[in-house]
């Protein structure tokens, strides 16, 4: 009678659930029903049938492997490959991935790096399903080369590259174009072993003669697969790196120039830092007009203001004559300091003192002051001028803290806690350019004023 | 601030996510991503290569072997949270919920049906007022002239009573009077109209039932651990929400020792709602603390030296909840602000609230979530706002145009279908631009300079979305620590990663599962089972918080890993780093057998039978095969600490994450001292409060039996006769052969002296306020001394079950059930109200004695003043009636008198079978649905 009114009910649910479903989604969509959802099962349900038994066996695997129990997580994975029997599933995930991981995971670290095992399960696996064989493949690889095995890796990546089964997807496309890519990387290896080979014993010689025939070969397959993968949107920097130091070896810059170009300023790439690094890198190589180094990295400091490079370009700007390029370095030098990341590098904090003394010194261009300070001065006395800090940089480093005391004695004038605490700290210690700097500020003082008076009309903001 | 040189190749599409997203139990193994070359700058003659995942990590081992206690236990009771039997349709999850892409059917009828019981007041308060007279409640014969007026519900009761009874037979009818009656009143007799009521209930299930499976309002946690302010110190503070309503907040000392220990008591505040949120960042040697609830926010401001108290600073108000509060890194005083609305707030203690945007969409493409996160960057002014589909930097000084996407769920990161933002973190600790975001599928570490392209990307493989996270930074050549928790589960997993600034982001190690708070249920003191499932209830309570501290002693270090539950226990692990580390062996286990030596486990491959041919005997016999090999574990798997509701097996070992071999480490001296602790504070407690160790039940069986109501006879000689027959089938330890039905068994008077003494409360308190011991008089009935009224209550209940006894055995059986129920709703009453005058004509007037206790008057009383009488939603011309009926019986038991709303209710309720259910047991308690 129970059960009858059940599956009554049940069916009754089931219609119920249909027409109520769409507003009773969860509103983030969960992997797994959240398990406090889980209820005890009734004793019917409680009957164990396979496909519990695999989740409860692969949920003890999962479990000792979190708390690096290897060993048990082994032996319960040794069970786990009988559900491999049954494999009908149409899950997203089968159990012959999960084994391939799993496994792949417990041998890399309880194995004690035998390669040999690792490679005979790594072998089991690849059989186990097409569409997953060039993952496997490229997997290997990586573990290979992670272990110094590189020639293995090669022959890994060549066999792989071999393989055909009917039409590929997107993502083994992409996967193969990945193995080609490695593949090239390690031909590029091989050139660049061969290359310092023949650099070393000269360029004559009969053997030599075989040595660069070879080199050129590797030349040339490194060359194809990489210039392959780097026209794909994507982060290449190895890749690119490789392949501009093959062009630029066979002295093809003009090849070299248009790849790195392309690689910084293609907008279906995205905003690589190291792709605009590159190009600068290779322009100044190759003696290029400061013009288009500044204009390379203007477009660095647009992306990323906090960039290292900044203080170099901070540094070319400042020596340059021309008014508007000293202007942007004052822009690039107060954009570095915003960043947290430069709270403390003296570097930068020389560089603004420099540039801000010699302004102060001019009284030439106090309006590039004001109005870099005027988007700052509600913020920046506390991010960086507080008495906490005045008396914790006086401590760490004696410089930082003259860079800086000669940065707020100008923007925030004498009275400044932070100036006030160093420069009192510095005359106490007899450091002579600490007095030399209290007279310096005191005598600019009317900068100063100049600076915060919102009224004043001769600094044009 | 330095950027890798050169960064693990990766794709980069736009667009919608194409992967399909799904469960993927054991994505985050096995794979090293990619590899790059590591240290190009060294020359040598071999290139070697570094994994982008599996690299080796620091080891961290775990000292003890579950989670300890760290503070008291939290001094009062937890209510239960919602499970899902109280509002899902005969407590049945469908099936293809599982996949989360399907719903479960809402028992909205029974909701709504509580809701008549609970509230009748509000329901059929004022018609129930101007009909009162048009029902009959009385077993008697109607006068003829009243009959064309009045119905008659004890007949309309016995109808129900019946129905129930037939409750769950495929072939029953709703009576012709029944119908006829519900069809009569259905639209008139509510008072908020029916449709409108149900609406809203509906409203209210489906909120409650999205936060059951997923309640996003503890995003981020509550619990902060500040740190000493040297570096040696040991004594730091941990901040965290506790009392009842989890609406006091506690700064606590704690001394980092072997194991935490709290020192002194807490310095403590008490808040205007629960606290979901404390977050905390250190600006210049002071701590600055931010305090979310749902709508207030507040900020306390710590200073590091130990011993200074903590002052608070400012307390905003949101008309709509807020979803987020975050404190800034960097500048004082400074935290942002996010609202359900879709706003972000950057808030300053010094010049008030900024709002920087407010948008009700979401930011890449639709989705209804209204939460919303804002934390800081590497630059104080620009700020990270996030929704679920992404995140966005904005600058603070101009927030309309300077902006760019930091995060997309998209094929930009490579993420699944369905995917969602559950929580984004600044690491500025680890380095300045690294931020976290954790979905529900995997972990990301992204940089602020290469935007949407993840650094990092990793699955992490948890049940349940993380939704905390704490880092614990490294310092150079050195991991950084990454905890993820989540609430429900109580998961928490320990990742480490490194790079950044010099080398790209690698994460270094496998990840690691630290204990949850309920590993620590077999490692306590042995319990009855009924504690023992209370005690499991209260372990497996969802996680509310995380934190964790660093203690360096020598070469050693440790760290502390703190996690609050919702029933605001902290419990705390101490796992351990030892700088030389030896390739030691795979921690297992003792009775764990080595396998074979020489082969792998992994290659006892299975004795290979064609696929395929499974016709059903042989699949019966593989499963079989399957069982015998797998080890029979599997009984209590669903076996859930968290799924409180059924009492059927409490003594089932909890364990969420069963194995067959548990580690049986046992636990230190210390820690078992301080299980001890905890449990001793937690009975105290409990003893203090003896109402909460039952859950309230409330009977709503009926309103008056025709027993109740029926004139009690002289004692029945049958009574005497089963008597006799009992003790002596006991004196034999033997059965009874036959029972006679003991015939409608005449209720006996009990001959309970009832002392004047127990006059109404206004007299009484009057008569003390003149006399002058008004004050002690008030304590008496405010419960001060209440376990001498427990006491006295007790001696009643003996008395009356005594008396029951003597009318009929299974009525005794009946009482003693609901006696703890009814006692603590009695104790619980407390003060009853003054009653507009003696209810009951009672000679003198005189002031209640205190000893000995008067037994069970003044409660009557209590029961029969007008106060009580509309708390149970009786309308106040019928109270009169009633207690006419109560007076007569006055003496006698009196069962709750339920509101009559509770029979009407059912009748209207266009009614299945399941709806009347609720009536024939005691119910769960209520949910807390928003009425």
């Amino acid at each position: 009678m129970d059960t009858f009114l059940e599956e009554e009910e049940a069916a009754g649910k089931n219609s119920a659930a249909h027409t109520r479903s769409s507003t009773l989604l969860p509103g983030l969509h969960l992997p797994f029903l959240p398990p406090h959802l889980c209820q005890p099962a009734s004793s019917q349900e409680h009957k164990l049938n396979f496909k519990k038994s695999k989740e409860v066996c692969l949920r003890y695997i999962q479990d000792a492997m979190l708390q690096k129990q290897w060993k048990r997580a082994a032996e319960f994975l040794s069970f786990y490959v009988e559900s491999l029997e049954k494999d009908f599933s149409r899950e997203y995930v089968n159990p012959s991935e999960i084994i391939w991981r799993v496994g792949t995971e417990i041998l890399c670290h309880c194995s004690n790096g035998s390669m040999r095992e690792f490679n005979s399960f790594i072998e089991q696996m690849k059989t186990f399903g097409v569409k997953r064989y060039l993952k496997v493949c490229l997997e290997h690889a990586f573990h290979l080369l992670c272990n110094g095995l590189i020639d293995d890796a090669y022959q890994n990546l060549s066999l792989a590259e071999s393989w055909r089964y009917g039409e590929q997807t997107a993502i083994q496309d992409k996967e193969m174009k990945l193995i080609q890519a490695y593949r090239g990387l390690l031909d590029y290896y091989s050139w660049s072993k061969q290359k310092n080979i023949l650099l070393e014993h000269g360029l004559d010689g009969f053997e030599n003669l075989s040595v660069e025939q070879e080199m050129h070969s590797c030349f040339r397959k490194a060359a194809v697969n990489l210039k392959e993968i780097i026209k794909i949107p994507g982060v290449w920097d190895l890749f690119v790196k490789c392949y501009v130091d093959l062009l630029e070896f066979y002295g093809d810059y003009n090849e070299a120039h248009q790849v790195l170009s392309e690689y910084a300023y293609n907008s279906k790439f995205p905003a690589n830092p190291n792709a605009h690094v590159y190009l600068y890198q290779f322009l100044k190589r190759h003696g290029e007009s400061k013009k288009s180094l500044i204009s390379v990295l203007k477009i660095l400091h647009d992306l990323v203001p906090s960039h290292e490079l900044m203080i170099d370009f901070n540094t070319m700007l400042q020596k340059s004559r021309k008014r508007k390029r000293c202007r942007l370095g004052l822009e690039v030098i107060f954009a570095v300091l915003d960043y947290a990341g430069w709270k403390e590098n003296v570097k930068a904090w020389s560089c603004l003192a420099r540039q801000v003394k010699q302004i102060a010194i001019a009284e030439k261009h106090l309006d590039w002051i004001k109005q870099e300070w005027n988007s700052r001065k509600d913020w920046w006395p506390a991010f960086h001028f507080t008495h906490y800090l005045a008396k914790r940089n006086w401590k760490e480093s004696e410089s930082l803290s003259y860079e800086k005391a000669v940065v707020a004695g100008i923007l925030l004038g004498k009275d400044c806690k932070y100036f006030k605490y160093v420069s009192h700290q510095g005359c106490k210690a007899q450091v002579k350019r600490f007095r030399i700097l209290k007279k310096f500020v005191n005598k600019h003082n009317p900068v100063y004023l100049r600076i915060s008076d919102p009224s004043d009309s001769s600094l044009k903001p | 601030m330095e950027f890798p040189d050169v960064l693990f190749p990766s794709y980069f599409g736009c667009g919608p996510p194409v992967e399909e997203g799904g469960p993927a139990p054991a994505a985050g193994w096995g794979e090293q991503g990619q590899v790059l070359e590591a240290d190009p700058g060294r020359c040598q003659t071999e290139t070697m290569f570094v994994p982008r995942r599996g690299g080796t990590g620091e080891s961290w081992e775990p000292t003890e072997a579950a989670a300890v206690p760290c503070v008291p236990p939290n001094a009062s009771c937890w209510i239960p949270s919602l499970v899902p039997q109280d509002i899902l349709y005969h407590g049945f999850l469908h099936r293809k919920l599982r996949g989360g892409r399907s719903g479960a059917a809402l028992d909205f009828a029974k909701q709504l049906g509580h809701f008549f019981v609970d509230h009748p007041e509000d329901a059929f308060g004022s018609l129930g007022r101007l009909l009162h007279r048009n029902f009959h409640l009385g077993n008697s014969k109607l006068r003829r002239q009243a009959r064309d007026t009045t119905i008659r519900m004890t007949a309309l009761m016995e109808e129900i009573d019946r129905l129930e009874a037939r409750h769950g037979c495929p072939r029953q009818h709703l009576s012709p009077r029944l119908r006829w009656f519900s069809h009569l009143c259905r639209d008139w007799l509510f008072e908020v109209p029916l449709g409108l009521l149900a609406d809203c209930l509906h409203e209210e299930l489906l909120l409650q039932w999205a936060g059951l499976l997923f309640d996003d309002s503890l995003t981020g946690g509550a619990l902060a651990w500040l740190p000493p302010e040297e570096v040696g110190a040991q004594t730091g503070r941990l901040v965290y929400p506790g009392g009842q309503a989890m609406n006091h907040l506690y700064f606590q000392d704690v001394v980092l020792e072997e194991l935490p220990l709290a020192q002194g008591s807490p310095v403590q505040f008490e808040l205007n709602g629960l606290i979901r949120q404390v977050a905390a960042a250190r600006v210049d040697g002071e701590d600055f603390v931010g305090v979310r609830s749902d709508y207030h926010c507040g900020v306390w401001r710590v200073p590091a030296r130990m011993g200074v108290a903590p002052t608070p600073l400012q307390v905003i108000h949101t008309s709509v909840p807020a979803s987020c509060l975050t404190v800034s890194p960097h500048l004082p005083g400074e935290l942002a602000v996010c609202t359900q609305s879709g706003s972000v707030y950057l808030w300053s203690v010094e010049s008030g609230l900024q709002r920087l945007r407010h948008d009700p969409q979401t930011m890449f493409f639709r989705d209804h979530s209204p939460w919303r996160w804002s934390d800081f960057t590497a630059h104080p002014r620009v700020l990270s706002c996030a929704d679920r589909t992404g995140l966005q930097c904005l600058d603070a000084r101009a927030p309309e145009r300077c902006h760019f996407d930091l995060f997309k769920v998209g094929e930009e990161a490579n993420c699944q279908q369905g995917e969602r933002v559950v929580l984004p973190m600044y690491l500025g600790r680890a380095h300045p631009s690294q931020h976290l975001v954790t979905t529900q599928f995997s972990m990301y570490v992204l940089d602020e300079r290469l935007p949407l392209v993840p650094m990092l990307k990793w699955a992490h493989m948890m049940k349940a979305p993380p939704l905390f996270a704490h880092l614990t930074p490294g310092g150079p050549r050195r991991s950084h620590k990454v905890l993820l928790g989540s609430s429900h589960t109580q998961e928490l997993l320990l990742l480490q990663y490194q790079g950044g600034s010099r080398s790209a982001c690698q994460l270094a190690g496998p990840p690691q599962k630290l204990h949850p708070i309920t590993s620590c249920l077999q490692h306590l003191p042995a319990q009855l089972p009924h504690q023992h499932h209370l005690l499991q209830q209260r372990l497996g309570a969802p996680a509310a918080g995380l934190a964790a501290a660093v203690k360096e002693e020598g070469l050693r270090e440790s760290l502390m890993v703190f996690q609050l539950s919702e029933a605001g226990d902290i419990f705390c692990q101490r796992l351990t780093h030892e700088t030389v580390q030896a390739p030691a062996p795979a921690r297992t286990s003792g009775d764990e057998t080595t396998a074979a030596p020489g082969s792998s486990p992994l290659f006892e491959a299975p004795a290979s039978s064609p696929l395929g041919l499974g016709c059903e005997e042989e699949e019966e016999e593989e499963e079989q095969t399957f069982y015998l090999s797998n080890l029979e574990v599997i009984v209590n798997e669903e076996e859930d600490a968290g799924t409180p509701a059924p009492l059927e097996e409490p003594e089932l070992p909890p364990q969420p994450c069963a194995s067959p071999r548990p580690c049986a480490a046992v636990s230190s001296p210390a820690a078992a001292l301080r299980y001890r602790r905890w449990m001793k504070g937690l009975s105290k407690m409990r003893r203090e409060s003896p109402r909460r160790s039952w859950p309230l039940t409330l009977s709503q069986k009926r309103l008056f039996t025709r027993k109740e109501l029926e004139v009690p006879a002289a004692p029945n000689p049958l009574h005497g006769q089963a008597r006799q027959q009992l003790r002596q089938a006991m004196g034999e330890g033997g059965g009874i052969p036959s029972w006679e039905p003991p015939q409608p068994p005449p209720p006996v008077l009990p001959q309970l002296a009832e002392p004047s003494g127990g006059a109404d409360p206004l007299s009484s308190r009057l008569t003390a306020a003149w006399c002058g011991d008004w004050g002690q008089w008030w304590e008496e009935r405010s419960g001060f001394n209440r376990a001498q009224r427990q006491r006295a209550l007790r001696e009643r209940r003996r008395r009356q079950k005594r008396a029951r006894g003597r009318r009929s055995l299974s009525a005794s059986f009946t009482s003693s059930l609901t006696y703890q129920s009814e006692l603590s709703e009695l104790s619980d009453s407390g003060p009853p109200l003054p009653s507009p005058g003696p209810l009951i004509p009672r000679d003198s007037p005189q002031p209640r004695q205190r000893s000995p206790p008067p037994p069970a008057s003044p409660e009557e009383a209590a029961l029969l003043s007008s106060q009580s009488l509309r708390c149970r939603g009786i309308p106040k011309e019928r109270r009169k009636t009633l207690r006419d009926y109560l007076a007569v019986w006055a003496e006698g038991p009196i069962e709750l008198p339920d509101p009559p709303g509770s029979q009407a209710s059912q009748l209207c309720i266009p009614s299945s079978q399941s709806q009347l259910s609720s009536a024939s047991q005691p119910r769960r308690k209520r949910p807390r649905m928003g009425f």
